[in-house]
């Protein structure tokens, strides 16, 4: 037998019993043993093996989806959309799936920087009670939730500053120009709805709706609708923007103008479609030369006049957005878009526009501060104004632009308090910070500013118990004032922050067409805990006046640029990350959709640039505008215009926990102080310069380092 | 080199270290299999003969068995509602962690033996509401202190008592063999 035992003979049946010994142990019971904690007591409502499902709102960007979280054993498992709520019929994006990673963050803020709440109260009430009420600010995030309601009730009875709200989603969705916009052409201020599903033909003037725009879930469905193909034609999707975002990609056609130019172009499509149906040219539109605004856009005559055949063809629907309204010109960009629809005759019938339904009680939309009011603000701090800044959900020190000095602004300002979930860059420089709990471990509610046909008021409550020793900061502010006494403490008469939601939402027991109703309180409560909100069985959306909106100049005018660079600038939100994502690892590993670039900021070029300046991917470029300079790895990206250059915000940060500090960099250390007419920042508007340092970093992305277009093949053989 | 080397393994000596060889292997898996099928060690030295003996009921600590998939394990509350008015437990060292646990309130880090992998979906309930019995597939746990298991709980085990449970009713036989039964 010894004759016939080959070397490969004695390797097969080594190999054979190393595979069986692996296999035999690893299938054995022993390898699947883990322990088990069983509750110390458990809860009445939990059964042993069940999940338990709680309706709640997200809160990782101020649209307001509501959300069934499934938690297993008082731990939240896995985050879904909840189907009864009105904006997202049971959707999330990335961002409402990562929400868990913010819950079990390890970089939370544990614990208030007093080492106890009740000295952190005592600070707080001392704060309210040693100041003049004009010397207190509070600074919030953009959600408008019950904690803005609370402060502005305790602001209106006190007469301290009303709450300002802010975030950078607001500032690059340039909300302030789109309401500007809506006053202007139609009599009344408010975020215009766009229903893209109603619609045909949608021309989208730099609106990145399927990513972080405005609601881009309640948005992604509209799409869905207008590619819907079964009982309908499929619609068509034509994108106007100098660099394809993950919006242009989907569109059935991509234009790439020159920045600045949109106006022009949105007035000459309106001219052109005028002709086309025979009607004299509307006086909006009257005063533009096609061939100029061809000429400036770098659009062919033929493509603008193509264009307008379709928009007057079928059900048509123009939308403006995004880095087209950050402009010197932005806020005429958004008539001229608007004016577009006026001429179609689309307002307020379905594939049109509409002005957003107002929440349940609310009697006017409440508009986040544009950045030329935080420059207001952060100036006032600057000057002393303020001796007490509350700050809570923003984080200023990243968000704003470096050129508004928020930071140095600090220092006029005697006393910060920070009620951050996250050790951000703000929360480090605060004196106090108090945190407040993770969104998943919170009561509230918080108003629907845009999305969907129905007011709605989307309920939230806490799924899990608080991990940390945090404490809700309407609780701390309720505690404050009683401790205070006076005017704070009759302004917030509660016991905590539930009998406060409490007292708010059963005012709307009495409502007509509700989405459920009660025959008392607790049982009302009840219900609006367990749908995830009330919201009203109707079309509350307001319809647009025609009767202005036409007869009016636009000025389109040339967009000014700040900086002495030959490129364009165009900055935009990364669509997995957006503003507040960089902390979450499950966003920092999702490959951005268009370049499939993850864990770093990019700038984008496109490959004739590139090959003119000698640069190739991964080589690290210093982006210099009037602001400021930034070094980044550039990524050569075909689906942007040659004179132009693009850069995502969301990295950058110096602080923000273990994910997010010291990755990337923060494309608003370029930006300016340049606004436009409607105080937003024209972000969109400045030039930059690029020169090579000589240093390479390799961008981590999914693609093959190859190129999907073939580009870099050649060095390859 | 090498081939010096098997010419030494043919030779009388080679033989010898070739069945050495073998043999080692042999053994160290069967000493592998061997430890995979011991019940884990456990955090206190749970005496279930002495429960059963006191004619505890075994829904009375995992109810739910009759409820839902997973049996549970009971409570800490649930151990010291009986445990507190008994003298021994403040005196005997095998209750002593116990004690401790529920005064530092911590859990107890209990290890399950009866578990099936994560792709198989297993229901306590529709097995007890089908008559079947704990001892039928746990074994008989007046006989033992710690939690053994008694099966291995691979398919085929499952389907063999499935398989019988459905006899010559062939509609059952589909539903109850059904890969989707379980795995889903």
């Amino acid at each position: 037998m010894s004759q016939q035992f080959s070397r490969r003979d004695f390797l097969k049946l080594a190999g054979l019993g190393a595979a069986t010994t692996a296999v035999l142990t690893g299938c054995g019971p022993a390898s699947r043993y883990v322990k088990r904690e069983p509750y110390m007591e458990m809860p009445e409502y939990t059964a042993t093996g069940q999940s338990t499902y709680y309706a709640t709102t997200c809160r990782e960007c101020a649209a307001g989806c509501g959300l069934v979280v499934r938690t297993y054993q008082g731990r939240a498992i896995k985050t879904e959309g909840n189907a009864n709520h009105p904006l997202n019929l049971g959707k999330t994006c990335a961002r409402g799936q990562a929400t868990l990673h913010g819950l079990y963050n390890p970089d939370r803020v544990q614990e208030p920087s007093t080492g106890d709440w009740d000295a952190a109260v005592q600070v707080v009430a001392d704060a309210l009670k040693n100041n003049k009420p004009e010397e207190v600010a509070f600074l919030m995030g953009m959600a408008p939730d019950h904690l803005f309601d609370l402060i502005s009730d305790l602001a209106n009875a006190t007469g301290m500053n009303a709450p300002v709200r802010f975030g950078a989603l607001g500032m690059f969705e340039a909300r302030a120009t789109l309401s500007k916009a809506a006053e202007n052409l139609f009599g009344q201020a408010g975020l215009p709805h766009f229903d893209i599903g109603g619609a045909q033909v949608v021309l989208s003037f730099g609106a990145n709706f399927l990513e972080t725009w405005l609601s881009p879930v309640s948005y992604t469905r509209g799409f869905v609708g207008l590619r819907e193909a079964q009982t309908k034609q499929r619609g068509t999707l034509v994108q106007f923007e100098a660099r394809m975002s993950a919006t242009g990609g989907k569109a059935d056609e991509w234009v790439p103008l020159r920045t600045g130019t949109e106006a022009l172009v949105a007035l000459s499509i309106g001219k052109l479609a005028a002709e086309m149906m025979g009607v004299a040219a509307p006086r909006a539109f009257a005063g533009v030369s096609v061939q100029d605004a061809a000429s400036k856009s770098g659009i062919k005559v033929e493509t603008l006049e193509h264009i307008a055949k379709m928009f007057i063809s079928q059900k048509a629907l123009a939308i403006p957005g995004g880095a087209a309204l950050g402009q010197s010109n932005g806020l005429e960009v958004a008539e001229a878009v608007l004016a577009l629809n006026a001429l179609v005759d689309n307002l307020g019938k379905s594939g049109g526009v509409y002005l957003s339904a107002l929440a349940p009680a609310q009697s006017e939309y409440h508009r986040p501060a544009s950045a030329q009011e935080m420059q207001d603000f952060v100036q006032k701090m600057a000057d002393g104004k303020f001796k007490v800044l509350f700050i809570h959900g923003v984080n200023p020190m990243f968000e704003l632009p470096k050129t508004i000095d928020f930071k140095g602004a600090l220092s006029g300002v005697e006393q910060v308090i920070s009620f951050a979930t996250f050790p951000d860059e703000t929360a480090a420089e605060a004196d106090h910070v108090f945190p407040d709990h993770h969104g998943l471990e919170s009561w509230g509610y918080q108003r629907v500013a845009t999305g969907t046909a129905q007011p709605v008021l989307s309920g939230a409550q806490p799924v899990v118990s608080p991990f940390y020793n945090t404490r809700s900061t309407a609780d701390v502010l309720i505690a404050a004032a009683q401790i205070a006494g006076g005017s704070f403490a009759q302004a917030l008469p509660y016991a905590d922050e539930v009998e406060f939601l409490q007292t708010k939402v059963a005012a709307l027991m009495s409502e007509a067409n509700g989405s459920f109703s009660a025959m008392d309180e607790v049982g009302f409560m009840a219900s609006f805990q367990q749908y995830g909100g009330w919201w009203r069985n109707v079309d509350g959306r307001g319809i647009p006046s025609a009767a202005g909106a036409l007869n009016r100049d636009i000025n389109a005018g040339d967009a000014e640029f700040a900086g002495e660079g030959e490129f364009f600038f165009v900055p935009f939100v990364s669509p997995t990350l957006a503003e507040a994502g960089a902390n979450k690892p499950w966003l920092q590993e999702l490959p951005d959709p268009t370049t499939t670039v993850m864990w770093n900021t990019w700038l984008e070029m496109n490959p004739e640039t590139a090959h003119e300046l000698h640069i190739e991917n991964d080589d690290v470029v210093r982006v210099v505008s009037e602001a400021g300079a930034v070094e980044l790895p550039v990524y050569v990206y075909p689906a942007i215009r040659p004179d132009t250059v693009a850069m995502p915000f969301g990295q950058g940060h110096t602080a923000y926990g273990q994910y997010a500090e010291g990755r990337g960099v923060n494309p608003a250390d370029l930006l300016g102080q340049h606004f436009n007419g409607a105080g937003d920042l024209a972000f969109a508007g400045m030039k930059v310069k690029i020169e090579k340092t000589g240093k390479k970093q390799q961008l981590s992305r999914l693609e093959s380092l190859m190129g999907v277009y073939g580009e870099g093949m050649e060095a390859e053989h | 080199m090498i081939k010096t080397f098997f010419d030494w393994l043919k030779k009388p000596m080679g033989l010898i270290a070739v069945g050495i060889t073998f043999l080692t292997l042999f053994s160290v898996a069967a000493f592998g299999l061997y430890q995979t099928q011991q019940p884990p060690a456990q955090p206190i030295e749970f005496p279930h003969k002495t429960h059963i003996a006191f004619g505890i009921q075994c829904l009375y600590c995992h109810p739910g068995a009759s409820k839902g998939p997973s049996a549970g394990i009971p409570t800490q509350e649930k151990c010291w509602a009986c445990h507190n008015q008994i003298q021994k437990t403040q005196t005997s060292a095998l209750l002593a962690p116990l004690k401790d646990a529920v005064i530092s309130g911590t859990p107890i880090e209990w290890v399950p033996v009866a578990i099936v992998p994560d792709f198989v979906q297993f229901n306590h309930r529709a097995h007890i509401a089908a008559g079947r019995n704990c001892e039928e597939c746990h074994g008989d746990m007046s006989q033992v202190n710690i939690a053994e298991n008694p099966q291995v709980m691979n398919m085929g085990w499952c389907l063999t008592c499935h398989v019988e449970a459905a006899g010559d009713d062939q509609e059952k036989l589909i539903k109850l063999s059904d890969c989707g039964t379980c795995h889903y």
